[in-house]
């Protein structure tokens, strides 16, 4: 590589929310050292204005002609700056509805944010990232600041295994991952996307050139699968999900699931989208894997949690199939779909969050029994995310398997989207559960929500837009396809 | 004109959405107030608007009206498409919808959910509207999803009852097979014409000849996936388990939607869709044969209820399966005839089962009735109307509708006709002998009535006999007066396609056809009619005559009643398929959990085999890392070898 | 002269027992850090094998950083531990499976 370094400061301009962001986590770490216990509140407003503004600032860019820096290795391009926005936008409600469950179980601490703030640093540059070494290291950031947030709650064993189960197999997955990169560095000379999309897609590659690829292939499509806790790589979600703190396990089961279909994108498809008919096979037979047992595995647990959990691995199996089929459009229904799942998943979570109480998680499907009596109001909010989460139209969650099926079928793939078809029907029984228990069933045990104002109001909001949307998906869905 | 349909559809939209949010404040009589006005302004509306299509011949209404959503060429709109068909159909559902909106009054008075009620019925009404005037599939999909949605919101409106709740839950899962059939044949339509308007796909039609999708015609393929999701709706065997459960809802709700136009809406759709049908006789036969199956066995079914209300149901089911049938012979129009009578007529039937019901006290079993004839004289005259309309008794309106149905299949040259004529034959017999045997042992004999209730038993109140008295005279009557506009004079030819030289049942109808009193003379020579007068004979034998028979015939052929009484194992077998076998498929996997729902609905006893095949597969989540770890690498060296072996790259070649 | 795919071969040998190493332990988990670090010298091996056949220094910058994360990575390890031995009174594998299913 023989590029010469180039430092210009208008270049910076381009990473200016990745900068702004790496200079509030210190100024936050450096006042949260020096606050005393009762203003502890401001690290949390703190934390809230410096991701709006990073937020602001990646809006700015969106429409910023494509530009590389770094000596190639950082990329701002519209799908960078919308996926930044969304990033920013989901933590910031995450973040809302993180407080509340912070402390009710006397969590509220400055590292905790911070930590957010770093790994979204993290996933930051893993979207930007436009070499193999900025990708891996924002990965590490990312997996690095997680493993420490579930293992915040350093009194609960359970918290403690989750943390240890996920570092090491996420450790044996970047293991994997950088075994992968360090094939294609070797054969394709270069860590950068657009030189091994140049060498991918040179038409006179040898056969030895290409089964090294697909060699190296393998180990990063497996990378990536973990990150999106797609089967047989998921064995670490459920267990995860359940002991984590439950506005961690909220955090990790939405904004990464941006981060790391950013980094499908950019390694998958910007760099080795010559060899689609290569991944896309593998793709197919992982996503369908995560369909079918996240369907039927969901419905054998009842902890919501966990449940959850298994919901996940089936929607990132149907976010695998939007890459399968191989055009634009198909891209656009993946983004769309992740973007979908992020805002619906935070709304689930928050609902879960709304009920704890000091000293008691709600995470059992029998602790939502008689809701609709208690808190009529959340209830139906809770009814409206679960019916999005099982596809039922109008609402949003209905838009974004209806777009994958399409763009599965128009591109030719009758079978693979009548598989999904059927496992999406049978996911309809267990979200099923959640709703009878919600309103058909009651129970003895008076439920309270205790949370503040703020949470509700954005709760709602989350819940209200689900449907809203749902009635006017057309932006939507014009951004997302708009990204390739 | 636009603005007429628009008033059509949202004011009862505009009913459900004051009666949902300020039913409580306003109290009961403002809130039916304001819904039935809302309805009685659709159905005027309604009139003018058949009216105006149909009578005046007016010109087709095909528009959209707001883009939803642009996705590439791929345009998905809200729109009208305004055609005799749907004119038809907007006067049935306004219809049948007001009539069940007064009734209601009467019906639910002692209710607590009085005006949430009314809320439903009302965005019912908005949402079948909605259905049946859309110009896509899009919409058409939403109306379809949305109406089932109420529906189910329906079934369970008595949810402090156990089977109510069960019921619902029995409904919406099997729905959802339906629907997501439905949802496939959209995408593959989708995929071959690029578009969603009906106008727009009919016209690329031609791009289907010649293209193959699992070895059968791309255009059967389509036409079998659409006509999945018309099962579920229209409850065909083998998903019309749920159809005799939602009559766990109030009577109202299954006379509107569970007999007169919600189950309708397969039927409907198939007709809107001719076009494609028609380009396949593989998928019309297959309508055709499920049809008759649905027809001859659910019959069977209603002699062993007891339940009033299940025997209206499982008539409902064979009727609809007569409908069915007629869409398989091409004969649409005669099962958009047959759709419209049998609407009034068994409207009137549930309406009438209603009534007896509330004077009866919540009592549905028809073993403890008998005599209610002097003592509800209107619910008795308007019964025996709707029953001689369902049988399909000479001159009344279920007997121009069936008895075309017959001489559509009798015609038809479709393999397996001949037996579908049988079948469709055999269930005029047993029609007559499940509805006369309900009839007279309700409002006949002696009286089995417990002396507590026998002395309050009086005739319903106005709000409900009116109703009645205004469904029994369309299901005398509609039938001689439109059979000939509606089936040979073109009340439907802008909305159907047949192709006449491969189907020749409509054609061969008009040669016969001599005008509707002409047919009441001719009834008496025929077969069906035969049929029909000793079904009603038996039943009286059976149920009047000589009680003990039945008795003797249900031990002799005890076997054959078991196998009707438990539904020919349907409900078991859909349990097993499709619950047990999901739970199966995750018991493979996971422990047995003692929990909620599905496991109460599903079959137990797969202990055995689930300990088995778990102690082989149960390490894949022990908790243990070692575990998980492992898992990750056998994965990855399997997907190794899959990939660098499958194709044509021997590893062992590589040289470095 | 030692060949390029010696350096591969050996840094796939070194993958192979930090793999195998990770699920045979069943009693130490500092054993399962020992063994990530395995993986990842093995991918250095790899990088700096490729590097020098190929004349271009870039795959030894990355494995400067992965030097450095896998620093930090073990730090949060060894944390990770210490909370579970805190928690659990063991550091043995076999304490950890209260979550499955």
């Amino acid at each position: 590589m023989m590029n010469t370094f180039q430092f210009d400061t208008a270049l910076l301009l381009v990473a200016l929310p990745e900068i702004f962001l790496l200079s509030s986590i210190v100024v936050i770490l450096l006042v949260d050292l020096f606050l005393t216990k009762g203003f502890k509140q401001v690290t949390y407003y703190l934390t809230q204005f410096s991701l709006f503004i990073t937020g602001l600032l990646a809006f700015n860019l969106i429409g910023h002609p494509e530009t590389v820096i770094f000596s190639n290795s950082f990329v701002l391009d519209n799908m960078a700056s919308v996926f930044k926005v969304f990033m920013m936008g989901a933590t910031m409600v995450a973040m809302v509805y993180s407080r509340h469950y912070l402390t009710q179980h006397s969590l509220f601490r400055g590292e905790y944010f911070v930590l957010v703030l770093l790994s979204v640093l993290g996933m930051m540059v893993m979207v930007s990232g436009y070499s193999l070494l900025t990708l891996y290291l924002g990965l590490e950031i990312l997996s690095l600041s997680l493993y420490t947030l579930i293992a915040i709650a350093r009194e609960r064993s359970g918290a403690i295994e989750a943390a240890l189960k996920y570092f090491v197999l996420g450790a044996i997955a970047s293991g994997l991952l950088l075994y992968g990169m360090s094939m294609i560095y070797g054969i394709s000379g270069s860590l950068n996307i657009s030189e091994i999309s140049a060498f991918a897609s040179d038409a006179n590659l040898g056969s030895r050139e290409t089964l090294i690829i697909n060699f190296g292939l393998v180990f990063l499509v497996i990378g990536i699968a973990f990150k999106l806790g797609a089967v047989p790589f998921h064995m670490w979600v459920p267990d995860v999900y359940q002991g984590s703190p439950t506005s961690v396990t909220m955090f990790l089961s939405t904004v990464p699931k941006i981060a790391a279909v950013a980094m499908l994108v950019r390694i998958l498809i910007d760099g080795l989208g010559a060899m689609h008919p290569y991944w896309s096979d593998l793709f197919m037979v992982l996503a369908l894997l995560s369909i079918a047992l996240g369907s039927v595995v969901a419905l054998m647990q009842t902890n919501i949690k966990r449940m959850l959990a298994y919901s996940t691995i089936s929607h990132v199996g149907f976010i695998m199939l939007g890459f399968v089929t191989g055009v634009v459009t198909g891209y656009g229904a993946a983004t769309f779909y992740v973007l979908v799942y992020v805002f619906m998943s935070l709304a689930a979570f928050g609902i879960i969050i709304l009920l704890n109480k000091k000293g008691f998680e709600a995470d059992q499907i029998s602790d939502y029994k008689g809701l609709s009596k208690h808190s009529p109001w959340f209830a139906l909010m809770m009814l409206i995310v679960i019916l999005s989460m099982a596809g039922v139209p109008p609402m949003l969650g209905f838009y974004s398997k209806f777009f994958i099926l399409q763009q599965l079928v128009s591109a030719g793939f009758v079978t693979i989207a009548i598989i999904a078809v059927v496992f999406a029907v049978i996911s309809a029984y267990y979200y099923l559960q959640i709703i009878k228990s919600m309103y058909f069933e009651d129970s003895e045990k008076e439920i309270v929500v205790s949370a503040p104002m703020d949470m509700k109001l954005i709760l709602s909001i989350n819940a209200i837009l689900i449907l809203v949307i749902g009635l006017f998906p057309d932006f939507w869905m014009k951004l997302a396809l708009s990204l390739f | 004109m636009e603005n007429i349909y628009l008033t059509i559809a949202l004011a009862p939209l505009l009913g459900a959405i004051i009666a949902g949010f300020f039913g409580g404040m306003l109290g009961r009589k403002a809130t039916h107030t304001i819904t039935i006005l809302g309805v009685l302004v659709s159905t005027v509306l309604a009139l003018y608007v058949f009216n105006h299509h149909v009578l005046e011949k007016g010109e087709i209404f095909n528009q959209n009206l707001y883009t939803w959503m642009q996705i590439g060429s791929l345009n998905i709109s809200v729109g009208f498409l305004i055609d005799n068909l749907t004119s038809v159909m907007l006067v049935v559902v306004s219809f049948v919808s007001l009539m069940v909106h007064i009734y209601t009054i009467g019906y639910m008075d002692d209710d607590d959910g009085y005006t949430k009620f009314f809320s439903y019925i009302s965005l019912f009404t908005f949402s079948m509207f909605m259905l049946v005037m859309s110009n896509n599939f899009m919409q058409l999909f939403f109306g379809w999803e949305a109406v089932g949605l109420v529906s189910y919101l329906l079934i369970g409106f008595w949810h402090h009852k156990e089977s109510a709740v069960e019921a619902n839950l029995k409904a919406f899962l099997v729905n959802r097979v339906g629907d997501f059939g439905f949802l496939l044949g959209i995408g593959l339509v989708l995929a071959f014409s690029g578009s969603l308007d009906y106008a727009e796909v009919f016209s690329s039609l031609d791009n289907t000849t010649n293209q193959q999708l699992w070895g059968l015609d791309l255009i059967t393929v389509i036409c079998l996936l659409l006509f999945v999701g018309a099962m579920g709706k229209s409850a065909q065997v083998p998903l019309h388990v749920w159809l005799p459960g939602s009559m766990e809802g109030p009577t109202p709700i299954s006379a509107l939607i569970h007999a007169a136009t919600m189950v309708t809406a397969g039927i409907f759709m198939v007709s809107r869709m001719s076009p494609m049908f028609e380009l396949s006789d593989v998928a019309l036969t297959v309508v055709m044969v499920i049809g008759a199956i649905t027809a001859l066995f659910m019959g069977l079914l209603g002699i062993v209820q007891n339940d009033i209300k299940k025997v209206v149901a499982y008539s409902t089911l064979s009727q609809l399966g007569y409908m069915t049938v007629a869409l398989g012979v091409s004969a649409y129009s005669v099962a958009i005839f047959h759709l419209m009578t049998h609407a009034f007529f068994k409207a009137l039937l549930f309406l009438g089962a209603g009534s007896v019901i509330v004077a009866m006290h919540h009592e549905q079993d028809i073993r403890k009735m008998g005599g209610l004839r002097k003592k509800m004289p209107i619910t008795y005259w308007t019964a025996l109307v709707g029953t001689l309309a369902l049988i399909g008794f000479p001159g009344f309106a279920g007997f121009y509708s069936k008895d075309m149905i017959i001489e559509a299949v009798h015609f038809s040259s479709l393999p397996y006709a001949e037996w579908v004529y049988y079948a469709v034959v055999a269930g005029v017999f047993i029609t007559a002998f499940y509805s006369f045997r309900m009839f007279f042992l309700v409002f006949h004999g002696k009286s089995r009535v417990d002396h507590h209730t026998e002395e309050h038993l009086h005739e319903s109140a106005p709000s409900i006999t009116f109703p009645l008295i205004a469904l029994a005279i369309p299901s005398a009557v509609i039938g001689y007066f439109t059979i000939d506009p509606m089936l040979f004079n073109g009340w439907l030819d802008n909305a159907i396609t047949i192709d006449a030289e491969k189907h020749v049942s409509m054609t061969e109808l008009s040669n016969i056809f001599h005008g509707a009193a002409a047919m009441i003379p001719h009834a008496v020579q025929t077969l069906p009619f035969w049929m029909m007068v000793g079904g009603i004979a038996t039943a009286w034998v059976f149920s009047l005559y000589r009680t003990q028979w039945a008795d003797w015939v249900q031990n002799k052929f005890h076997r054959t009643n078991y196998a009707l009484e438990s539904l020919y194992g349907f409900d078991r077998f859909n349990e097993i398929v499709f619950v047990g076998g999901i739970k199966k498929l995750g018991n493979l996997l996971w422990k047995v959990s003692d929990m909620g729902i599905i496991d109460k609905i599903a079959v137990n006893g797969s202990a055995r085999l689930v300990g088995f095949i778990g102690s082989v597969v149960r390490p894949i989540q022990t908790g243990y890392v070692y575990h998980y770890a492992f898992f990750m690498i056998f994965s990855l060296l399997i997907i190794l070898t899959w990939v660098l072996f499958a194709g044509d790259n021997p590893l062992l070649q590589i040289e470095f | 002269m030692v060949s390029l795919s010696d350096y591969l071969i050996l840094s796939a040998v070194i993958f192979c027992i930090g793999l195998v190493g990770i699920f045979i332990n069943r009693t130490n988990i500092i054993t399962l850090l020992m063994c990530v670090e395995l993986i990842l010298v093995a991918v250095n091996t790899n990088f700096i094998a490729f590097s020098h056949f190929l004349g271009n220094e870039a795959g030894q910058i990355f494995v400067f950083f992965i030097l450095t994360v896998a620093a930090a990575e073990v730090a949060i390890g060894l944390a990770i531990l210490t909370l579970l031995f805190r928690n659990k009174g063991s550091i043995n594998v076999d304490v950890t499976n209260s979550l499955k299913g």
